[in-house]
């Protein structure tokens, strides 16, 4: 799921600065699991940037999905009646809502943070950082990229602690000291024998999937 | 425990949001054939030993079915009474499939709207679960 927190406040005073009829518009998606953007959020926020800024008129409206036009229709009635929209969702919501509405201007709550699992109710961890080619199969399910600080393929780096912490943090295992381990347990350290070649790292431009079965559908 | 927990709902509010999409609404729900083709396109569904609870017509029709019934005229209990069954046993995933085009997860949005509208929803941090 993506994970996201609040922004500090006098940032999200500060963007609204010049607007004074403004919809904060929440996720009913991954930022209300990860309470940083559902229905309760919302209304914490709006109630101290009321409290804040007397002269600010903010309402707040919740949608299902602001990553997906099918969630969007009681949002398109509303929009037009405010100045700015304020979003609660992930950067990706926030860009489809600007992109729905191009003439009103769309400001994020939220930063975005990051892609992970949830240890305990509002706690969660990095786990993901969308490389785009997988290789937790063979480093025993710990990802290298999110979880060594130098993201190497062949590690470790040599600066591993002797208690197994990263010599960057000593408080982050080292990554590739849990991989060694996890596949000792299960008998495939040859995994990691074998040199990996250089990652091809490429200039990133926006990526787009359409899962196989769907090609056809989208062929022009 | 929601924001307005203690709070009478708003009747008016919802018999309004009721009011406003019933040309919509109520026309899906009244052409719905029972012929459940939605249930075995819907995960939750299968992966539920067919639990009538996830059958993609039976949340619906329990849920906004009886606030159109009841012309809005519930009580939170109603709509506490309801949310499970358009959050946790809905993922609004859109894969059902009913072959006159009754749009479900439309509906259990919906119906989510008009929880939403009364302080009714899933309280994430009080150890409620979404699925
Ligand atoms: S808009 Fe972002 S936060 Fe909301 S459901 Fe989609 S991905 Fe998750
Ligand atoms: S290698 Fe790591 S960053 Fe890349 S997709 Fe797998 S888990 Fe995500
Ligand atoms: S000590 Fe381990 S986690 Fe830290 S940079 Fe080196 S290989 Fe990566
Ligand atoms: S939208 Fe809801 S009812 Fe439809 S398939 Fe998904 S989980 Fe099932």
């Amino acid at each position: 799921m993506i994970i996201a927190e609040r922004k500090p406040f006098e940032e999200i005073k500060e963007m609204l600065k010049s607007y004074n009829n403004v919809l904060n518009v929440g996720c009913g998606g991954c930022t209300s699991i990860c309470l940083a953007g559902g229905q309760k959020e919302v209304n914490k926020l709006n109630a101290e940037l009321t409290k804040e800024i007397p002269a600010l008129k903010i309402d707040g409206y919740v949608i299902e999905r602001q990553c997906n036009y099918d969630f969007f229709a009681d949002l398109d009635e509303k929009a037009s009646q405010y100045d700015a929209i304020l979003s609660m969702a992930c950067g990706a919501g926030v860009q489809f809502v600007a992109e729905r509405y191009t003439s009103i201007p769309v400001f994020p709550a939220l930063n975005t943070v990051f892609c992970g699992v949830d240890r305990n109710v509002g706690w969660f961890e990095e786990n993901c950082r969308t490389c785009g080619e997988c290789v937790l199969g063979e480093t025993a399910g710990i990802c290298p990229v999110t979880r060594c600080a130098k993201g190497i393929f062949n590690g470790p780096c040599g600066g591993t602690r002797i208690d197994g912490t990263c010599e960057v943090d000593k408080n982050t295992p080292c990554a590739w000291t849990d991989i060694y381990n996890r596949l000792k347990e299960q008998g495939r350290v040859s995994n990691i024998l074998d040199v990996k070649p250089i990652r091809l790292w490429q200039n990133q431009t926006r990526r787009s999937l359409i899962q196989e079965d769907y090609k056809a559908r989208y062929a022009e | 425990m929601s924001d307005q927990d203690n709070k009478a709902v708003d009747r008016a509010e919802i018999s309004g949001m009721l009011a406003k999409k019933a040309p919509e609404m109520k026309h899906i729900l009244n052409y719905c054939l029972h012929c459940s083709l939605c249930a075995e396109s819907c995960f939750l569904y299968m992966s539920h030993d067919g639990d009538p609870e996830y059958m993609p017509s039976y949340k619906v029709i329990n849920s906004l079915g009886k606030l159109y019934k009841k012309k809005g005229n519930v009580d939170r209990e109603f709509l506490e009474g309801i949310k499970g069954m358009v959050w946790n046993n809905c993922v609004l995933c859109h894969r059902c499939y009913c072959p006159i085009g009754i749009d479900i997860p439309r509906m259990i949005d919906f119906t989510r709207s008009i929880c939403r509208s009364q302080g009714v929803f899933p309280e994430l941090d009080e150890g409620e679960s979404w699925l």
